[in-house]
């Protein structure tokens, strides 16, 4: 249970910068699924090169925020669509991974001894000239480098980010913040106060993907890894976590901002339990996808006014007669 | 009460006497499936008693990790199959044995600290390939050969161990690789497409997007006359590889497998060694029908000692 909490800690991080951009300022944000790993990469990369861990971390994320400053930047000056913006900063960021990464995949340093190994001893070896096989891999580190989440990590990370919520909180309440939440309420009203709507678009950005990238930084050193790959998805996994939290948490308290830390810690309670139970019921791993997706179209589509009320005809028509709607419809 | 009691204490004693072996795997993959189904028939066949908890975890890194947690819990023994599972399990189980197959370099993923006996709870095979022989073979059978493309995908880092293993050795036998990256399939193929008028050759190795895509590849190489070389079995059968020397992956699986029941049998891993797979092993396939095509004599030494010939 600690270890599903704390994963759940990580990925409200993750909720926090979607639920900035899909819900503060209401702005569709895919760059998400790339700066959450490129905080990872340039966290480890980092700690590789023995900067200390939270250094790294906010390093990380301050990048991943630029790539939210780049996707606002092609939104406002080319005016190109939000949603396909953030696409193309998304897939640069893949390619930049690999190049910080220098290769796919990279862990977290760790102390390697040796590093060659003979692979003589085939049928073929009668074709090498010099005989020999003997291949030198990649090393990892010389560097002894002490994971903080291995002692304490549950109330390190409670501690962590319940700074990154309270900052967040505090920010939304400065000017700045406020001026930030009308615009995703009314993009043309802040015209009227003499404010530029471009800036808040590219601020929203910036802080939503910098939340991610700080949350992949500490999935890379929770995981012990980064890879290339692991970004896939996470969008509409924060997603689907904010949503979760919103259903449980409804009140406009605190600017709504629990929903994404309770939705984080649910979603991965949810996903825990798919994982031990899911098989029993003939559910298999490769349906949670579906699921996930569903899962936000049934709730976001009954939330809408709309469905609602032609749901509610739908059930009032079952009880009344015809006659009824005959009436009401003269 | 007393009944519940009783029933629950049965429950407690079956499940601490009954081993369980949990294996991680990252994505559905017929090759990888080979190693699982594999490791799964050598460990039921000696022990037919022991559990099998089978987890994947469909390609999503933090359900890799889940999984992990999971298994810290409720298995005695984790088997992890590829580089990301491998190293979401060693990070996250301390106190077990952590079994991993078909990693590549099993160092700069930060699994072992080297090859052979380590202390810790890790040990493993590694399915790196002998490059050095391929690209020695490729010579010999294709002497007028200078370019070697190679088709892989930069996003999987056992692909990139080998691509940087082909470039170190190619200089000493003068020859010039030809990089035909492609994240996906149909980036593959338009890299394929535009490259395939600077390469002489091709050298297949055990890519996974690579093997995904192979049907269309080997239609593009057949199109255009261009013969190829392997690294797996599987592969060279269905590029029609001139020749292909390699392991397949049920038998990484089986000998993972050993693995295992050396640790059920009572063994710690740190008296077991981490290793390549044994390079006896690898089988030699040799295709005449394609090697008629390119005009290729094959030479008699290697006909002899082939293990598959296709005529």
């Amino acid at each position: 249970m600690e270890e599903i909490i704390k994963q759940g800690l990580i990925l409200s991080i993750l909720s926090l910068g979607v639920f900035t951009s899909f819900k503060i300022i209401d702005i569709p944000d895919l760059t998400t699924d790339g700066s959450y790993v490129i905080g990872g990469a340039v966290t480890v990369l980092l700690l590789h090169n023995n900067v200390y861990w939270l250094f790294a971390l906010i390093i990380g994320g301050l990048i991943a925020g630029f790539s939210g400053f780049i996707t606002g930047l092609i939104h406002t000056k080319t005016k190109i669509n939000p949603l396909l913006a953030s696409i193309l900063v998304m897939i640069m960021l893949y390619s930049i991974n690999i190049r910080i990464m220098n290769g796919p995949n990279m862990s977290l340093p760790k102390v390697s001894e040796e590093s060659s190994v003979s692979l003589s001893g085939t049928k073929l070896d009668f074709l090498l000239d010099n005989n020999q096989n003997d291949v030198l891999l990649g090393e990892n580190s010389k560097n002894i480098f002490i994971n903080p989440f291995e002692e304490n990590a549950l109330l390190k990370l409670s501690i962590f980010v319940f700074i990154v919520f309270l900052l967040y909180y505090l920010f939304l309440k400065t000017e700045l913040g406020t001026l930030l939440r009308a615009f995703g309420s009314n993009k043309h009203g802040v015209l009227s106060l003499g404010i530029n709507p471009n800036i808040l678009s590219i601020l929203g950005l910036t802080i939503g993907n910098f939340l991610s990238g700080i949350s992949g930084g500490l999935f890379s050193m929770y995981a012990g890894f980064v890879d290339v790959n692991m970004g896939q998805g996470m969008l509409v996994t924060g997603l689907a976590a904010v949503i979760l939290g919103e259903i449980i948490f409804k009140k406009d308290f605190l600017f709504k901002i629990p929903a994404p830390l309770i939705g984080g810690i649910l979603y991965q309670i949810v996903i825990s339990l798919v994982i031990k139970y899911g098989y029993n019921i003939g559910f298999k791993a490769s349906d949670l996808k579906m699921a996930t997706a569903l899962f936000i179209i049934i709730v976001i589509a009954t939330r809408n006014m709309e469905v609602k009320k032609w749901l509610n005809s739908k059930i009032s028509l079952s009880f009344t007669t015809k006659e009824k709607v005959m009436k009401k419809l003269a | 009460m007393k009944k519940a009691l009783f029933v629950l204490f049965v429950l407690f004693v079956s499940l601490s006497f009954a081993l369980t072996v949990g294996i991680t795997q990252i994505v559905d993959h017929p090759a990888l499936n080979q190693v699982k189904d594999a490791i799964i028939k050598t460990v039921k066949d000696e022990n037919p008693d022991v559990e099998i908890l089978f987890q994947n975890a469909q390609g999503s890194y933090q359900n890799a990790v889940s999984i992990a947690q999971e298994f810290k819990n409720s298995v005695d023994i984790v088997v992890a199959i590829t580089t990301p599972s491998a190293q979401a399990a060693v990070n996250t189980i301390k106190d077990k044995p952590v079994v991993f197959s078909a990693v590549t370099d099993p160092i700069s993923a930060g699994l072992i600290k080297k090859f052979g006996k380590n202390d810790g709870n890790v040990v493993g095979l590694s399915d790196l390939l002998p490059v050095n022989v391929h690209l020695s073979l490729l010579k010999k059978i294709f002497p007028n050969a200078k370019n070697v493309g190679i088709i892989f995908n930069p996003g999987e880092q056992n692909s990139i161990t080998l691509l940087e293993l082909s470039k170190k050795f190619s200089k000493d036998l003068n020859l010039n690789i030809v990089e035909i990256p492609g994240t996906t399939s149909s980036e593959m193929i338009t890299s394929l497409n535009t490259k395939i008028n600077s390469i002489d050759v091709v050298y297949i190795f055990t890519d996974n997007l690579l093997a995904s895509t192979m049907e269309s590849v080997a239609a593009i190489l057949n199109e255009n006359n261009i013969p190829s070389i392997s690294g797996d079995i599987e592969l060279s059968k269905q590029a029609d590889s001139v020749i292909g020397f390699g392991f397949d992956y049920y038998s990484l699986g089986l000998e993972t497998g050993k693995m295992v029941n050396e640790i059920i049998k009572g063994k710690k891993t740190s008296e077991l060694e981490s290793k390549t797979m044994d390079m006896d092993a690898l089988d030699l396939l040799i295709n005449l029908k394609s090697a008629k095509k390119f005009n290729i004599v094959i030479p008699e030494s290697l006909l002899d000692i082939a293990d598959i010939v296709l005529r």
